[in-house]
Parts: C-alpha cells; structure tokens; sequence
C-alpha cells in the first residue's frame, strides 16, 4: 500500500504544471491529497483535493475510481454537486500513465471550461438524484405532444402504470403519461403510444409548465421546496391545495406532479416530483386580510425519474433508412424469417407494419422465430403483434391479423380472374411502400406477379439448412426463384429435412442463430441501397463453413 | 449448358410473330389513334408515324414499343406557341378522348396511352410523342422536330430543354443495321430487350439499347457464338458506359448525345447490372436463364423436369421455406 502511495506522489511532482500542495496519503478506504494544475491562459494556478479509490487505474462499473475536487468551481460545465469535474479517460493499467491521462483531462477541462467557458452542442440534463418514495423508486416515461404549453399553464395528467420492476437493490414503478388536461378535465394533448399501451388502466396527476428550468446553476435540480417560491404562482399553489383538499379520502397516496420546461426553443422537457396526499409542501397564511397559500420550507423535494421516450430519442442511438422506417409496411408470413423481419423492423425504427398469416403458433416453433413459450397455442399474427406492443410504443399494426389473411388469401387465390376483385386486391397491396412476401408460398409468389403493383416487394425465402438465403425483389421475382431452388443453380441437402412428429409436412432444419445471421444480413444489405438511393436486385446469400464460415452476397 | 443455344431459343420464343393478334390489335389501336390526331390537328399536322421498336424491326412479343411520332407544324398552336403547349394541348385532347378507356400519363418526352385489358385480358400501350417542325412547312424537306422534355430525362433537366431529332433517320439507322445484321445487331437488340423486361421501369430507353448496341459493334472485331457476341456488347457497356468522354450519337442529330438520357448514377447502375450479369454467368451457366428467359408463353416442355424413381414419376419437392 505504501507504494502505491509513494508512485502517486513520485508521479504527480514528474507532471509538468503540477504541484504537491499536499502530499498523497492513505485515509480508510482512499488515497487523498491535494495538487496544483496550471494551465496557459490561467493567472494562478487551479487547486484540488484529489481522491484515488482502492480500484484505481481500474474503473468502477462506468465512473472514474480518482476524483479531483474544487468546491469554487460549481459554476461551472460538467462539474459534479460535489465541486467533481466529470472526467472520462482512456483505458491504463499502469497506474502512473493512466494518472498521466486523468491530469491532462484535468488540463483540458480548465482549458475548455474554465478558460474559455465553452458550452456544448448537445443539451446537458439537470442532475435529478435518485430517491425512493414510499419504498420505491418511480420512472415516468413521456412523449413529445402535438400542443405548446404556455408559462405557468398547470392541469391534471392521465398516467398508466407499466410495471413493477427492481432498481438496483430497490423497487421500481415505471409509468407512462397518457393525457393533459386543463384545470377543467378539458384534453389539451393526447400522448401517442401504441394501442396496448393507451389501454392501460389510468390514474391522475398534476402538472405545471414552468418554462424555464428548476435548477441551480442550469446544473442541478432544485432539492428545497423553497427554492420553487419564485417560479410557483399563487393560483397553481390554490390549485394544489384545492387538490389536496378534494383528495381527502385518498390521505397518504401519492400523486405525481409532472413539471415542464424548455430545453430548446421547440422543445419541452418534464421532471415529476412524488406528493403524498395529506402532506403537500403547502400551507396557508393570512396576509393583509387575504389568504394565501405558501411553500413549507426546509423539505426536501421528491424527485421521480423521468425519460424522454419522444421516436427521436426511443430510436436515436440506430435505425433504418427513411424509406422503411417512413413507409407502410406489409410482411407476409410471419414463421421464422417474417417474425424475425418484423422484430428487427420494429427494433429499427418502423412503426407502420402489418403482417398476413393464417398459421397458429405452436410450442416448437418458439426455438427459431421471435415468439414466447409463454403465450402458448395462439393466432401467429395475434401473439406477434402482442411481442411487437412490448418492444416499441410506436408500433401502429393497422390491417392483417386471422380473419383478413384468410380473406386475402382466399381471393387472392380463387378469383384473379375477376378483374374488380383483382383491382381491389391491387389498391390495398399498393398502399404499402414495402411489401416483404416471407411466406414461402409458391402459389402465392406466382400470383403476386401476376399482379400490378407498385410497392417495393421483397420476397424472402431460405434453404435447407440456411445453406442460402435469396431474396427477389425485380420484376422477374417467380421465375428467378424458380430458377435459383429448382434448377441447377443453388446446391443444398435435400435429403435430411425436419419431420414434425405426426405431421407429413417436412420443413427445412435451421437454428435461430443460422436463420437470423442470415436475414440480417439480408436487410443490412437493403438497408444500405436505400441509403445510397440505389435500385434493388434479386440477390442469393451463400454460406460456406467448410473452413471458417464465410457469408457472401451476390447480387444479381 | 450451351448458352448460345438456349439465347437463340429465348429469341424464337420473344418471336413478334407468335403473338400475331396482339400485333394486329397494336396496329389496329395505332391507327386509330393516329385517324383520331389527325381528325383533330387536321392541316396542322403530318402524317404521325409509328418509330417504335416494331418499326425498326427489334421488337420482342412480351413488349411492343408503339411510339407515334405526331409531326406537327410550326403555327400548329399559334405563331408564338410553345413546345410546352404543344405538349399540354395533346395531353389534354388525348385524356378528353381516352379518359374512360385508358390510363393517359404524362411521360418524360412522350404521352402514354395504356388501354384497359379487353375481353382476352390483352392490353394495348401506345405512346404518342409530340414534335414540332423547326420552321413552317419545313418537316417535308429536313424530317427535323423539336421534342419537348415534360420531366427530367436523365441529365437533361424537365421544362428546360428541347430535342431537336429527325426520328426518320432514327429509324432507317437502326432498321438498316439490324435487318443487315440480323443474326448479330438484330438478336443482340431483341436480348437486351429482354433483359431489360426482368426489370421494373428500367431507366435506359429501348432506343439508347440499340444505340449503344450498334456502337459496341462498330468498336471492334465481333466473333464467335451468339452468346460470346452478347457478352463483348455486355462487357462493352461495362467499360465504357461510365467514362467522362463517352457518348451516344443521335442518327437524328448528331448534337444529340443519348448518353444524356442517364444519369450519372443510372449509368453506374446500368455498369453494375453489367457487371452483375457476366459474374453471376460465369459462376454458373444457368444464371443466363434468369437474365434471358424464355417466353413463358410459347416455352417448349422440359421433358426432363420430373425426376424418376424406379419407373415411378415422383413430383419435385419444395425446397424454398420461410
């Protein structure tokens, strides 16, 4: 231990612009001390108590195990409550070179910072602590909504409970906001989720549209009830105990209290602060013969967690290109390739996807498509879209479902010939910008070229042993996929195919691993001609594991 | 496989003449369009002629390139008048006329006529392509008409230009050299055209196919089988087609450079599909089915399509899943 002690010391006086103020020395659990840093551009030089934990150079989880602290400094970006910088280095495990990154981050810091009082491009969240509440801690997840709210505007919220869940070692109640209204139950804005989500059952809560932000500093959110005497108006601290007065018989519950601000011009963020009924941070008090309603001091406030789960945010960190994600989309048959197209569509950003299928989900077809053991025997298309409600709040299944894919298929299948049928089929077809035929149905890929249709279509289709995987999308789709299985152009077993026990229809063997690689690969490469604007061509993807396994597409 | 054999069967089944009455209902709907432009432009307009691909003796039976070239004079639409009214005034007298029997589009130089299937579940397509004489009175001596370009048409820009051709020569240039080289140019033409077939909206026009393919030709030495013919036009257009200086002259005007009718990134795809074609090819011979099918319609029975077990016959499996 004394010689980690004695390399910080050796270390930090070999910096150049660094100074000993204090010398390192073991405390209980950490090393402290005290340095100088000097930068150009500063009269003197900046102080910090610096601390170094037992893991250092190692991280702990995602934070920095040394912590430079100036109490002076909290005016300042990306300073902690605690006078910290916030600081991210590179990867050492030599103690003196990683100490040589974290001081040259210090320099930069003051650099940038101190000096030059840069601010960033990207907006920087209010540091909200996380608190339990009644013996758990509660998220409230909203969405951007098509209204602007005014200075001071304040009303009742809709919110569902999502699900109970463990936060660290603590309990979590995660919600969503489903409504604003005005003071008068009035609607001001519909929140848009999916269509399970808007079921929820529904409690209230309250809200007010600050403007501006609760904080100190733009930093931290405000943790008095004090600190909000100059932003609340008296009418909405009447209204709170009007609330309150009303809500008698509900003494002891709690009731979210969402607060709105702008963090850019056209856009509203919200935090929510945890009331209990019966013990509002408020009070009345008589002042010049009027009675007002005051702000309790010396409470702490209750903050919840909050998140912005606005499409922008929900899908920022990757989607697909524009033309999927924008576009309508139909998939059709939703066994292992469709489900497996529908999940990662609905992962990547598109929210306007129909599926047609006339199967029935059976336990043995959980281990290679995207359905749960845990809903049992169900409609194919009824269990996916229950999957696909749990992934995203934006997924809007419009058509589809049992009955209209039989009808579909039906007609599509018996009566081509009737040229006022075939027109309708053509119209409700054409309303998709992307059509992916995963049905591996000859039938039905021989009629749907038989048809005029606009729409991109893509038809998927796979070998035994996801030896291959060929898309044909051109307008030669059914012979192209005639030519490519049956003919002699694709090699592949054909003698070991998987019969279903009591079943006299075989199918092909594959894992979900052999299938998936291969269909996001499939849509990796579709993706990536839709970005650059190129026309789609019929394409095979050939696997090859004689050797190490090599996966090629060819296109044609 | 023999690749020239199965071209030269893909070509017997795109024969125009096994589609005779559908030719016949082509004409037929022609000269009835051409009666009825005729009816109304009266002393205004020459006589409108077929250019199309059936004109120039390239066509193919799966898509028969009825283009009627509508000559009109100089004050047809007034002493002032524009190509763009020439070109909205046809419009309108054909969607008048046609509205109920046809889809009536504006297209990139031309105005498309796409009758509804008839009692067969044939349908007729025609497109009527407006011109303009360059002076009055002065199409009977040069045969020169200005076109006028609705929307952009690879690189020249919507509303912006004119075409000045002279398509009589346009087809007398092509007519002249397929009908010589019928075993060569001829089939050459009728293969990319089907080619072109497997594909949805193909930016590149039938007549810059039969340009460009005549080009290749003039470009060097051409020898060998059908298929070995196919491949050096297929490699032609993929070296070149994308180089700065290359150029497609027009026989109508040689200002007229139909390299212009693609893009630059039209240009690259049409090099890529190219490229595509040949590798796929050469990996296995009978990708060339896929890019030069036979005609469904008129394709001889294989035979050999059923597998036998021991005398038995036994019905091919399904071997595509999802």
């Amino acid at each position: 231990m004394r010689d980690r002690v004695s390399e910080i010391n050796t270390t930090i006086e070999s910096i150049p612009d660094v100074k000993l103020i204090k010398p390192f020395e073991q405390s209980k659990f950490d090393i402290q001390g005290c340095i100088s840093v000097f930068v150009e551009g500063l009269e003197q030089p900046l102080n910090f108590d610096v601390s170094v934990s037992p893991q250092y150079p190692f991280k702990s989880h995602d934070t920095e195990t040394i912590k430079f602290t100036n109490g002076n400094l909290l005016e300042y970006k990306h300073i902690m409550g605690n006078g910290s910088i916030c600081i991210h280095t590179t990867h050492s495990p030599v103690l003196s070179e990683k100490l040589g990154y974290d001081i040259t981050s210090v320099k930069a810091w003051i650099k940038k910072y101190y000096i030059k009082k840069d601010t960033d491009t990207h907006y920087e969240h209010l540091i909200v602590p996380d608190k339990v509440f009644k013996d758990s801690h509660f998220a409230f997840f909203f969405n951007e909504v098509a209204y602007s709210f005014s200075r001071n505007q304040f009303g009742f919220i809709d919110y569902s409970t999502l699900s109970n869940g463990v936060f660290y070692k603590e309990n979590i109640n995660s919600n969503i906001i489903q409504k604003f209204y005005d003071i008068n139950r009035k609607v001001l804005a519909d929140v848009k989720w999916n269509f399970q989500l808007k079921s929820f059952p529904i409690s209230s809560g309250l809200f007010i549209f600050l403007k501006d932000a609760p904080s100190k500093n733009q930093r931290w959110i405000f943790d008095d009830w004090k600190e909000f005497e100059p932003l609340l108006p008296q009418d909405f601290l009447k209204f709170l105990h009007s609330v309150e007065k009303n809500a008698q018989k509900e003494k002891g519950k709690y009731l979210p209290l969402f607060v709105g601000y702008n963090i850019t011009n056209a856009e509203a963020h919200w935090q929510v602060i945890m009331l209990e009924i019966g013990n509002f941070p408020i009070y009345g008090e008589k002042v010049n013969q009027q009675w007002l309603t005051m702000i309790v001091g010396n409470r702490s406030i209750d903050w919840a967690i909050t998140r912005n789960c606005s499409y922008k945010y929900f899908f920022g960190r990757g989607r697909l290109n524009e033309k999927l994600t924008n576009g309508k989309i139909l998939i059709i048959g939703i066994g292992a390739i469709g489900s497996i197209v529908a999940k990662t569509l609905i992962r990547s950003g598109c929210t306007k996807v129909d599926f047609f299928d006339y199967d029935i989900k059976e336990p043995e077809n959980v281990c290679r498509s995207e359905y749960s053991f845990f809903t049992g025997i169900s409609n194919k298309t009824n269990d996916l879209i229950n999957e696909l409600c749990l992934i995203s709040p934006f997924f809007e299944p419009t058509n589809g479902g049992y009955e209209f894919s039989e009808a579909f298929d039906f007609f599509l299948k018996s009566h081509l010939t009737d040229t006022t049928i075939k027109k309708e089929i053509e119209k409700q077809l054409n309303e998709y910008d992307v059509i992916f035929d995963c049905s591996a149905d000859n039938d039905l890929l021989y009629l749907l070229s038989q048809l005029n249709i606009s729409s991109t279509l893509l038809n998927f289709s796979i070998s035994n042993h996801a030896k291959q995987f060929v898309c044909a999308t051109e307008q030669n789709r059914y012979p192209f996929i005639n030519t490519q299985f049956n003919g002699r152009v694709l090699k592949f077993d054909i003698d070991e195919l998987y019969n279903p026990t009591g079943c006299w229809n075989p199918t092909f063997k594959a894992s979900y691993n052999d299938i998936n690689a291969l269909v996001q690969f499939a849509i990796k490469h579709i993706n990536s001609k839709f970005e650059k604007d190129k026309a789609l061509r019929n394409f095979v993807i050939e696997t090859d594991d004689t050797d190490c396994l090599t996966i090629k597409l060819k296109e044609f | 496989m023999d690749k020239s054999l199965h071209l030269n069967t893909v070509i017997k089944t795109h024969q125009i003449t096994k589609e005779k009455d559908l030719l016949d209902k082509h004409i037929q709907k022609k000269n009835e369009v051409k009666e009825a432009l005729e009816k109304e432009y009266g002393n205004n307009v020459y006589a409108p002629f077929n250019s199309g691909s059936y004109a120039k003796n390239t066509a193919i039976n799966t898509k028969f390139d009825f283009d009627l070239v509508s000559p009109f004079k100089r004050n047809a639409f007034g002493a002032n008048g524009t190509l763009k009214e020439m070109y909205e005034a046809v419009y309108d007298f054909l969607y008048d006329k046609y509205k109920n029997d046809a889809e009536v589009r504006k297209q990139k130089v031309s105005i498309g006529l796409e009758f509804y299937a008839d009692s067969d579940g044939d349908k007729i397509k025609i497109d009527v392509v407006p011109g303009r004489e360059l002076n009055q009175d002065q199409y009977k001596d040069d045969e020169n008409l200005n076109l006028y370009v609705y929307y952009k048409y690879g690189n020249i820009a919507a509303d912006s230009e004119r075409i000045k051709t002279n398509v009589q020569s346009q087809i007398s240039n092509i007519k002249d050299r397929a009908d010589k080289e019928k075993d060569s140019i001829r089939k050459i033409i009728r293969l990319l055209k089907v080619w072109k077939n497997t594909k949805y909206n193909y930016p590149s026009k039938s007549f810059f196919l039969e340009l460009i393919t005549i080009k290749a030709f003039d470009n060097g030495a051409m020898t060998g089988s059908l298929w070995n013919k196919l491949k050096t036009v297929i490699e032609y257009i993929k070296d070149n087609i994308t180089n700065d200086g290359f150029t497609l002259k027009d026989p109508g005007n040689s200002s007229n450079d139909l390299a212009d009718t693609l893009t630059d990134s039209e240009k690259q795809q049409l090099a890529d599909d190219m490229k595509n074609m040949l590798d796929r090819i050469e990996e296995n011979d009978e990708n060339i089915k896929t890019y030069f099918p036979e005609n469904p319609k008129f394709k001889e029975e294989d035979k050999n399509s059923y597998n036998t077990n021991g005398g038995m016959p036994v019905p091919p499996p399904k071997l595509n899943f999802g």
